[in-house]
């Protein structure tokens, strides 16, 4: 039913001429699953909506590589709709070349993902499923709960696994500075591993802190099994909390952030926890 | 615009990632993980990541390249064909055709091996045909057959995870083989114990449960004082060496030479870590052991791998889908061209070439006479430059900075009256060719790569060869040609069957069954769903065989004028001679530059700060390099990766050979270690 109803909105958008292509799924003869760029209607028989594979990276590159007016539509789920929206607002993407065909995850999916937001805001196919919260789940309080000794040793004896692939870094949708701060050597050692494993997760958790949108795309490409999702988790519910702000929902909101350095702060507001989460104080 | 996106397999270490890669307009720009692929699952190491980057670079070499005194000049290839084939057929008419040796190609696809193998035997009667395999896993195969009748590692990658002990000897699996790494911490989450034996510290070891820094090349002391606790302490399987085992006595007796004491001593280890470790492998329900280049690059290496064997099969872990036997394969398809009978003692499928059954099979097939008399390996193919072997063709190796002793070798390379050298970048090797064949890199051309886990996989073709170069499989079949042999394939596929056709073990393989996550050999007919592990219930050679394990010391120790160890090896962000890695911008962004490991306390005693110039010699030669300060390295020993050209280690090695397998000793010498003057 989804599959039916995406092929048919991916083709009235090929026939109408609404985008020069469609960017998704497709499924060939010997059932190898891979992103491909349909471009003629008559391809369409082959799209697929499985497995999750997140294409926000991916769609961007190839708007980036289009000529000026090249429009495309990317078949995006909640987490690649989150992510497209978080490179419109840094400038990666031009909202007007960006068409997105939305559809649901399945509860299965969400529960795997520990997706709070299985969905995208504009939903185009398939139906709605709750989200899960990731704080409930055993793997996720393991590393988030007990003092800040205990968790900092439980991460240092996690991140001391990296083997320098970058994989997290190239996987992450958002991870787009050019240059990047892991590559300037002030902080990261070259050429070594296991090399200050700490300092380069936590460089960039924190660069992603206001702009992760918890797709897990850090996490599905690391060679070690980091749960490099999880480092993120603390600073996206202190955001919503305390800041009302969740990454990816609406093009328009600015992240705190930056609001902070636009406009007159709120001076009532709490410092959030994660701040201190690492340093000598225990939050108990 | 419309960019495709092509799924293949990564070019670097033997795991097999998978790939996909971007091309726009013809162009090769980006290389993403797959996420359905059976080994990678999605995620890639630095250089799978990195993998696209020397694919378009300008010194791709792009024309056949003629030696003019010191430099090359182009010709077409209707030249170049031509020429080689004469002048290889000159010397053959000569000084016969044993005067002919090829380096084939761990890089190249399987149906290249193929051809390759075919072209040197039919076309020069003569098995000197051989390829790096010698310098990395020689041992395994020489030792495996003969203890297990299988020289390939046992079980999958991915059975690694179910491990309840996981046993890492001589294998920097975090930097040399990234992805399988990812397996072991699996097992580890899982509860299994990782214990890791090296010299070195490395990221396995840091992350193991125990780490045993042995003294350099005391593996079968270490391997024979804990069987011989396992066999004290009745941990030995006794169903299992009873039903499926021959020659138990011969070993436990042999065992009364090594007590536990005797091996402690000789190792450096303390006796209750020893026992400990012992008891941990026989204990755990399923144990596996990996190993690497730190068991075969000794001039006892066959003899590590017999033990290795020896200790796996005392507590029957073999044969059951988490126990097993990991030789880590080196390069991307060395299994492969060890498969395709790219040595000088089998054809493809591991047939033997002075078996008369054997030979007439292939003598029918191919409708050639044949030579039964075994061939000269990589080292001696080399090393006998100018003497017996008077012509080579080198597909794709680089001898110049990977065999040991280079100094020697240099000289050898200088002294073939002809010399063909077939490469995408104009190699340390390359440079001494009289005729160069430009050729084509894994995005350029379709076939299949076999993986460690023996999964033959299929390679699809991404762009094409830049100007005038062409695929190693065209220039094989035009070669062929010319040398009057029936060469007229029309793909690799068709190559493919043929190779079933010849070799049993990969007889179901055909490229239409290999489209989704390819095919486990062995794999005998079109039914045959692929083998996961080997040796369930019966060995390959029938019953497994205890064989006794010769302890050899290195052979050349440090002394007064040599004081230090020197061991070579990898490191994450390089491949092997360096001819792609440091043509990759990223990859050669984290290592610019050669260095050498020497602990701080060996540094304090020669005045050495970090970064500084050294001196490394050894009776071979010396090189000067830059110092990297680390307790990664004992006291006492050097560790030099062997990528970089500016400061060949293997300048340095030792090429003496393990008398199995004729593998170098590249892992232990005697060396001297000098500051260099900053203005000398």
């Amino acid at each position: 039913m989804m599959l039916e109803k995406t092929k048919d909105i991916a083709r009235q958008i090929l026939e109408e001429k609404k985008a020069g292509g469609v960017f998704g799924l497709m499924k060939n003869e010997w059932n190898i699953i891979q992103p491909h760029l349909f471009e003629d209607p008559a391809e369409l028989a082959n799209l697929v909506l499985e497995p999750k594979w997140l294409l926000a990276k991916l769609a961007m590159r190839i708007l980036r590589s289009s000529p000026e007016n090249y429009k495309l539509a990317v078949i995006c789920r909640g987490c690649d709709e989150r992510a497209l929206i978080e490179l419109i607002k840094r400038n990666q993407i031009e909202k007007e070349n960006l068409l997105t065909v939305g559809i649901a995850c399945s509860q299965e999916q969400a529960a795997i993902c520990l997706c709070e937001r299985p969905y995208p805001e504009k939903l185009d196919a398939g139906e709605k499923v709750s989200g899960v919260d990731p704080f409930q789940d055993e793997r996720v309080q393991k590393f988030l709960t007990g003092n800040d000794k205990e968790r900092m040793e439980r991460w240092a004896d996690m991140l001391k696994r990296c083997i320098k692939c970058y994989g997290c870094r190239n996987a992450c949708p958002i991870c787009i500075c050019d240059p990047c701060k892991l590559e300037d050597d002030v902080w990261v050692q070259r050429g070594v591993v296991p090399t200050e494993t700490v300092t380069f997760h936590l460089i960039r958790a924190f660069h992603l802190s206001d702009t992760c949108v918890a797709c897990g795309a850090c996490q599905e490409a690391c060679p070690v099994n980091i749960p490099l999702l999880y480092l993120q988790l603390s600073m996206r519910k202190t955001l919503r909390e305390k800041y009302g702000y969740e990454a990816g929902i609406d093009p328009e909101t600015r992240s705190p952030v930056l609001s902070s350095v636009f406009e007159k702060p709120d001076t009532d507001r709490e410092y959030p926890a994660w701040i201190n989460s690492l340093g000598e104080k225990d939050e108990s | 615009m419309n960019p495709e996106f092509i799924k293949t397999i990564c070019p670097y270490c033997g795991t097999g990632c998978g790939l996909i890669i971007k091309v726009e307009n013809g162009v090769a720009v980006a290389t993403y993980p797959d996420r359905e692929h059976p080994v990678s699952r999605g995620s890639l190491c630095i250089k799978g990541w990195s993998a696209h980057e020397f694919i378009n670079h300008p010194d791709r070499l792009t024309s056949p390249l003629l030696r003019k005194g010191d430099t090359f000049q182009e010709i077409p290839w209707d030249e170049a064909i031509p020429m080689a084939a004469s002048k290889l057929r000159e010397t053959a008419a000569k000084y016969g055709g044993d005067s002919i040796g090829g380096l084939s190609s761990a890089k190249c696809t399987n149906e290249e091996n193929y051809l390759f193998q075919k072209l040197i035997r039919m076309a020069f009667k003569t098995n000197n045909v051989d390829h790096c395999a010698r310098l990395c896993h020689a041992p395994t195969t020489v030792a495996m057959v003969q203890a297990l009748g299988s020289g390939a590692m046992t079980n999958s990658i991915s059975d690694l995870a179910g491990a309840g002990c996981i046993f890492a000897i001589g294998s920097n699996t975090a930097e040399s083989h990234p992805i399988i790494m990812g397996e072991i911490y699996k097992a580890a989450d899982k509860g299994a114990t990782i214990i890791a034996v090296d010299p070195r510290e490395t990221a396995v070891t840091r992350n193991a449960k125990i780490h045993l820094r042995i003294n350099p090349g005391t593996d079968i002391p270490l391997l024979c004082g804990m069987m011989r606790h396992i066999i004290d302490e009745g941990l030995h399987n006794e169903d299992f060496i009873r039903e499926r085992m021959e020659g138990f006595e011969n070993l436990n007796e042999f065992l009364q030479l090594w007590p536990v004491k005797r091996a402690a001593e000789e190792c450096g280890i303390d006796e209750e870590i020893i026992r400990n470790v012992a008891e941990i492998y026989a204990k755990a329900k399923e144990s596996a052991i990996i190993y690497c280049m730190g068991i075969t690059q000794h001039a006892c290496g066959t003899a590590n791998v017999l033990t290795i064997c020896d200790l796996a099969m005392l507590c029957g872990h073999v044969g059951t889908e988490h126990s097993g036997i990991y030789p880590l394969r080196g390069q991307n398809n060395v299994q492969g061209a060890c498969d395709m009978g790219a040595l000088p003692n089998v054809y493809p499928g591991y047939q033997s070439v002075s078996d008369s059954a054997i030979q007439d099979k292939f003598q029918n097939a191919w409708g050639s006479t044949l030579s039964d008399k075994p061939g000269l390996t990589v080292t001696e193919i080399i090393g006998l430059a100018g003497k017996n072997i008077r012509a080579a063709y080198i597909m794709a190796e680089n001898p110049a900075l990977s065999d040991p002793d280079t100094n020697h070798v240099l000289e050898s390379l200088k002294a073939f009256d002809f010399l063909i050298v077939q490469d995408i970048f104009l190699t340390e090797t390359a440079k001494f060719a009289h005729l160069i064949f430009p050729s084509s890199c894994f995005a350029e051309k379709s076939g299949t790569y076999t993986n460690t886990e023996r999964r033959f996989q299929l390679l699809r073709k991404a762009a094409d060869p830049p100007g005038n170069a062409k695929e190693d499989f065209e220039i094989l079949c035009l070669l062929g040609k010319a040398l009057d042999l029936d060469f007229s394939y029309k793909n690799s596929s068709e190559v493919m069957d043929e190779i079933a056709s010849l070799a049993p073990a990969y007889g179901g393989i055909c490229f239409d069954r290999l489209e989704r996550k390819g095919l486990q050999w062995p794999c005998p007919d079109s039914e045959h769903p692929g083998t996961q592990y080997l040796h369930k219930d019966r060995f390959t050679r029938g019953k497994g065989l205890f064989v006794i394990p010769e302890h050899t010391p290195p052979k050349e120790l440090p002394d007064e004028s040599y004081p230090y160890y020197l061991g070579t090896g990898r490191m994450f962000s390089h491949y092997h001679t360096g001819t792609m890695t440091r043509r990759s911008s990223f990859l050669n962004r984290e290592v610019e530059e050669a260095y050498a490991e020497i602990n701080p306390e060996d540094a304090a005693h020669l005045n050495v700060k970090d970064g500084e110039k050294i001196k490394i010699t050894t009776r071979r030669g010396s090189i000067i390099t830059t110092a990297r300060i680390t307790k990664r390295v004992s006291k006492g020993y050097i560790f030099a990766p062997f990528h970089f050209t500016e400061a060949r280690a293997n300048m340095l090695t030792n090429p003496v050979l393990d008398p199995g397998s004729k593998i170098p000793e590249f892992k232990v010498c005697a060396a001297d270690v000098r500051k260099e003057s900053q203005d000398g």
